[in-house]
C-alpha cells in the first residue's frame, strides 16, 4: 500500500531526514565560517572594515628653523611637493585611445618647472613603469598652479606628493656651520648630511602627526570617525652668528685668500664679553643650497677641524703669562743677539739684526723669538703650559661644531726645555683656530677666559652633550693688570714705528693685536714643508674691548707674512663690526711704552 | 504584654462602637466616566512631530554636508594660499639675502668705509678719524669662476709621426690653447712649466721636431703670462 501511495517522493520521514541533514550541512557551513570570521582574527576584519571609506593623512611637521642672533634665518623650511606622472594615463586621451602628448606635457613642464625637456620626455615616454618623478623639491603654490594648467590643457595623469624643501636664504652664508639637508626618502623624511642640520636633527625635526577620517566622494563626512593626533613641530635653533657680519667677514676672508694666492683661511669675530661667536667664516666654502657643486673637502668647518701650529700670535699668551706670574714687566729690558744657541739648535728671528735691546714690549712688537724664548726661560717648570692650557689650549671648544680637533699641548715628558722654548713662540703646539681666538679674547677680557659659543640658549647635540650660551663658564687666567699689561704691549704692535703691522689700524680707534707667520708642519713628510701659516689676533678698542677678531690664512703664496696678508682683513672686518654696532672711539691715548732701550 | 485572650475580644468589640459613621464611609463602586477625546488634532500633532523630526533630520544633515564641503574646499584654499605665502616669504628673504643688498648698493656707487664716524648732535663735532674713515674699498660680491675638473684637460696625447712624415705641432698647440682657457692661473702656469720640462727632454731626444716644439712652448708661456696679468689686474681692480 505504502509504496502506491508515495510512488515517486518516497516517505515524508526519509524526506524530512533528508532536508533535515541538508539544512544542517548549510548551518554548520554558516557556523564555520562565523568562527572564522569572529573567533580566529576579529581584529584585522574589523580593521579592513573601519578602513573601508575612511582615510588615513600624515600631518607633517614642520622643521624648525636656523636662525641668526637678530632672529635671521639661515635655514627654513617651506612646503614642497614631487610632481609625479604616469606616462600611461598622460599619452590617453578621454575615449582611452593611445595619443602622444609626451611632447606637449614636456614642454610645459621643462618651461614652468626648470626641468630639462629631454629628461623629462624619457620619462613620459616609458611605458614599462606608471611612476615617474617629473620634478622633485618644487613648491606647493608653483606645483598647483603647473598642475592646474596642465589640467586646463587636458593633460591628465600628474600628481603631487609631499616633498618639503630646505632653502638656505643667503646661500653660502655660514654653510660651513649650518651644513645642509640630503635628498629627503620617499615619505619626506629629511635626511640631514652635515653641520647643525645634523648635529641638532632631534631638536629640529619635530615628529609628525596622524589624522584618519571617513571619507566619501572625495568629502569628509561631517559625523564619520575623525581622529586627530596633531603635529609637533621642530624647535628652531638661534645660533650667535650675526648673518650680516658674517656675509661681510667670508666676502672679506675670500678676496684676502685671492689675494694671497692662498690654500684656505678662516676668520672669526667674537664678542669680547660674553664669547659669543659673531662670525666664524671659512674658506673655500659652499652654498648650502647646491652642495654638491663643491668640492667634499670644503663641507666641514676648517676652523675647527683644521689643527696648526699658531706662531707668533701665541707670544701673547707667553708674555701675558709671565706678565701674571710677575717675572717681567711690560719695560723688562733684554738684550737679543742676532741668533740664540740652544741645546738642539739654534734659534732666528724672522729678521737680520744684529744684537739688539729691545724692551719686552718691543719683543711683541718686533715679534722676535729670541726676546721671547729669553723671557720665557724666567718660568719655572711646567708654569707656561699650566697657564696655556688655562688659556683654553689642547682641549675642545665642545662648541657644537661637527668634526672638531682638539689640537695638541705637549705633555709629560715631551714638555721639555727645548720644547718650552719653541712653544713660547708659537711652534710645536698645535691648536684650533676657535680655541687660539677664544685664547686672545682672554686677554682681551681682563683676564677672564670665557668658552666661546655658537648657539644662543642651550641645545642638546646628536652626541647627547648639552651646548650653548646658556651652558659656558668662565675662568680667570690672568689679573686683570698682567691683562692690561698685555694689552698696551699688544698696541705697539699696529705702531706704523715701533710695530710689524701698521695695515691692522682701524682708523680713528685703539687697536691690539699681534701677527703670526708660522712653518706649516706636513704629514707627508714629518717636517716643515716650507709653506707658511699667517695670521693676525687683535681686539678693538684696545682699552675697553668689544670684539675680538682673528684672521688666518693658510699657505700665502705672494710670500706676505700676518702684518701685509691677515693685517689688512683684520682691519676691514674690524672696522665693519664696530660700524655695525655702533661702538664709538674710546678717544684716550695710545699706548707709548718703550720698545727700545 | 497582653494575653492573646483580651486581644481578640477587644477585636470583636471595636467594629460594634462606631457601626454607623463605619457604614457611612464604605467605598462603592461607581460606572467609569467615559470621555471620548478627540482623536485628530493627537494625530496631527504627532505626525506633525514626527514629520517635523523626520525634516528638519534632513535639513539639519544637509546643511552639514553643506557646511563640510564648504569647510573642505575652505580648508584647501588656505593650504593653497599659505602655500602662496611661504613661496612669497621665500622670494623676499631671496632679496634681503646680504648678497644682493651688496649688490644693489654696490652699483649704487656705495661702498664700506674702513671705520665709523660719530656726529654728535649736541656740539656738532665728529669723533673718529675722518680722513682715514673714508677710505673705501669695494668689497669683491662674486667668486672666482670654478676651476675647470682636471678630468677636462686629459694630459696632452703626443702623437710622434712616423719617420719620414712632418710634424706640424699642431697637438701640441691646442692642448696649450685647452690649458689657456681655465680659470687657475697658478695650474695654467704649472701646466706650461711641466710641458716646458717635457719638451726640454725631447727637444734633446730629437731634434727635428725642435722648431715646432719651441714654438709651443713660447706660445704657452706667454699664454701663461698673460692670464697671470689679467687675474692681477681683476684683483687690483
Amino acid at each position: 500500500m505504502a509504496t502506491s501511495r508515495y510512488p515517486r517522493r518516497g516517505a515524508p520521514q526519509v524526506r524530512l531526514r533528508i532536508g533535515f541533514v541538508l539544512i544542517a550541512m548549510v548551518l554548520s557551513v554558516f557556523g564555520g565560517r562565523l568562527v572564522q570570521l569572529q573567533g580566529l582574527d576579529p581584529g584585522s576584519y574589523a580593521a579592513m572594515a573601519a578602513a573601508e571609506g575612511s582615510r588615513d593623512v600624515v600631518l607633517p611637521a614642520t622643521r624648525g628653523d636656523i636662525l641668526d642672533r637678530n632672529g635671521e634665518p639661515l635655514a627654513e623650511s617651506v612646503d614642497g611637493v614631487m610632481v609625479i606622472a604616469d606616462p600611461a594615463l598622460v599619452n590617453t586621451d578621454e575615449a582611452g585611445n593611445p595619443v602622444d602628448r609626451a611632447p606637449q606635457l614636456a614642454k610645459l613642464l621643462s618651461t614652468k618647472l626648470d626641468v630639462d625637456y629631454v629628461t623629462v620626455l624619457e620619462r613620459l615616454r616609458r611605458t614599462d613603469t606608471r611612476f615617474q618623478y617629473m620634478a622633485r623639491a618644487v613648491p606647493a603654490a608653483k606645483a598647483a598652479h603647473v598642475l592646474d594648467r596642465a589640467r586646463a590643457r587636458g593633460f591628465d595623469g600628474l600628481t603631487t606628493q609631499r616633498d618639503p624643501i630646505r632653502v638656505y636664504p643667503a646661500g653660502d652664508v655660514a654653510a660651513n656651520l649650518v651644513g645642509f639637508l640630503g635628498t629627503p626618502l620617499g615619505d619626506g623624511t629629511p635626511q640631514p648630511l652635515a653641520g647643525f642640520e645634523r648635529t641638532f636633527d632631534a631638536q629640529l625635526s619635530g615628529t609628525d602627526g596622524s589624522a584618519r577620517y571617513s571619507v566619501a566622494a572625495g568629502q569628509k563626512i561631517p559625523l564619520g570617525e575623525q581622529t586627530v593626533v596633531e603635529a609637533v613641530d621642530g624647535e628652531d635653533l638661534t645660533t650667535t652668528i650675526d648673518r650680516e657680519l658674517q656675509w661681510y667677514v667670508q666676502r672679506v676672508l675670500r678676496q684676502t685668500v685671492y689675494g694671497a694666492r692662498a690654500d684656505s683661511g678662516v676668520a672669526i669675530v667674537m664678542d669680547s664679553r660674553t664669547g659669543e661667536v659673531l662670525s666664524l667664516a671659512d674658506y673655500p666654502t659652499y652654498d648650502a643650497n647646491q652642495p654638491l657643486e663643491s668640492d667634499e673637502a670644503d663641507l666641514g668647518s676648517r676652523a675647527m677641524s683644521d689643527v696648526y701650529e699658531p706662531g707668533s700670535v701665541e707670544k701673547v699668551l707667553t708674555l701675558g703669562a709671565l706678565v701674571d706670574a710677575g717675572r717681567v714687566t711690560p719695560r723688562t729690558r733684554l738684550t737679543v743677539p742676532a741668533s740664540l744657541a740652544r741645546q738642539d739648535r739654534s734659534i732666528g728671528d724672522w729678521f737680520d739684526h744684529g744684537t739688539i735691546k729691545l724692551t719686552l714690549a718691543g719683543v711683541l712688537a718686533k715679534s722676535s723669538n729670541i726676546g721671547t724664548v729669553l723671557a720665557a726661560d724666567k718660568f719655572e717648570g711646567d708654569e707656561l703650559r699650566d697657564y696655556l692650557t688655562a688659556f683654553g689650549l689642547g682641549e675642545a671648544t665642545d662648541v657644537g661644531v661637527r668634526g672638531e680637533s682638539a689640537g695638541i699641548v705637549p705633555s709629560g715628558s715631551l714638555w721639555t726645555s727645548q720644547t718650552q722654548d719653541r712653544v713660547a713662540f708659537g711652534q710645536s703646539i698645535s691648536v684650533n683656530a676657535l680655541q687660539m681666538a677664544a685664547a686672545i679674547n682672554a686677554v682681551a677680557n681682563g683676564g677672564v677666559r670665557v668658552d666661546p659659543s655658537v648657539v644662543r640658549g642651550t641645545a642638546t647635540t646628536d652626541s647627547g652633550q648639552r651646548v650653548g650660551t646658556d651652558t659656558t663658564t668662565s675662568r680667570r687666567v690672568l689679573s686683570e693688570e698682567a691683562a692690561r699689561k698685555t694689552m698696551l704691549m699688544m698696541e705697539r704692535v699696529v705702531d706704523p714705528d715701533a710695530g710689524v703691522a701698521p695695515r691692522a689700524q682701524v682708523p680713528g680707534y685703539r687697536v691690539a693685536g699681534k701677527t703670526g707667520t708660522a712653518q706649516r708642519a706636513s704629514s707627508e713628510c714629518g717636517c716643515y714643508d716650507g709653506t707658511f701659516t699667517v695670521s693676525f689676533a687683535g681686539f678693538a678698542p684696545a682699552d675697553d674691548p668689544r670684539f675680538t677678531v682673528y684672521v688666518v690664512v693658510q699657505n700665502p703664496r705672494n710670500g706676505g707674512g700676518g702684518g701685509s696678508v691677515a693685517g689688512p682683513a683684520f682691519s676691514k672686518i674690524m672696522g665693519y663690526a664696530l660700524r655695525r654696532y655702533a661702538v664709538p672711539p674710546t678717544s684716550t691715548k695710545p699706548s707709548d711704552l718703550p720698545v727700545e732701550w | 504584654m497582653p494575653s492573646p485572650v483580651s486581644t481578640a475580644a477587644l477585636r470583636q468589640r471595636a467594629p460594634r462602637l462606631a457601626e454607623a459613621a463605619v457604614e457611612r464611609a464604605r467605598l462603592t463602586v461607581v460606572p467609569r466616566a467615559r470621555t471620548r477625546a478627540a482623536r485628530v488634532p493627537f494625530v496631527s500633532l504627532v505626525t506633525l512631530l514626527l514629520l517635523g523630526g523626520v525634516v528638519g533630520l534632513l535639513l539639519f544633515n544637509t546643511s552639514m554636508q553643506q557646511s563640510s564641503f564648504t569647510a573642505t574646499s575652505l580648508e584647501q584654499r588656505a593650504a593653497l594660499l599659505s602655500a602662496r605665502e611661504e613661496s612669497l616669504g621665500m622670494q623676499l628673504e631671496n632679496l634681503r639675502d646680504p648678497q644682493v643688498v651688496a649688490r644693489k648698493a654696490q652699483q649704487l656707487g656705495m661702498r664700506v668705509p674702513a671705520a665709523p664716524l660719530f656726529l654728535d648732535l649736541s656740539d656738532g663735532s665728529v669723533e673718529g678719524d675722518p680722513v682715514g674713515a673714508r677710505v673705501v674699498a669695494p668689497v669683491l660680491l662674486d667668486p672666482r669662476p670654478a676651476a675647470r675638473p682636471s678630468l677636462l684637460d686629459p694630459p696632452a696625447t703626443v702623437v710622434r709621426p712616423a719617420e719620414g712624415v712632418l710634424s706640424d705641432g699642431r697637438g701640441d698647440a691646442a692642448a696649450a690653447e685647452r690649458g689657456g682657457r681655465n680659470g687657475a692661473e697658478a695650474r695654467a702656469e704649472r701646466r706650461a712649466e711641466k710641458r716646458a720640462e717635457k719638451r726640454a727632454e725631447k727637444k734633446a731626444e730629437k731634434l727635428a721636431e725642435k722648431k715646432a716644439e719651441k714654438k709651443a712652448q713660447r706660445k704657452a708661456e706667454k699664454l701663461a703670462e698673460k692670464k697671470a696679468e689679467r687675474a692681477k689686474k681683476n684683483r687690483d681692480a
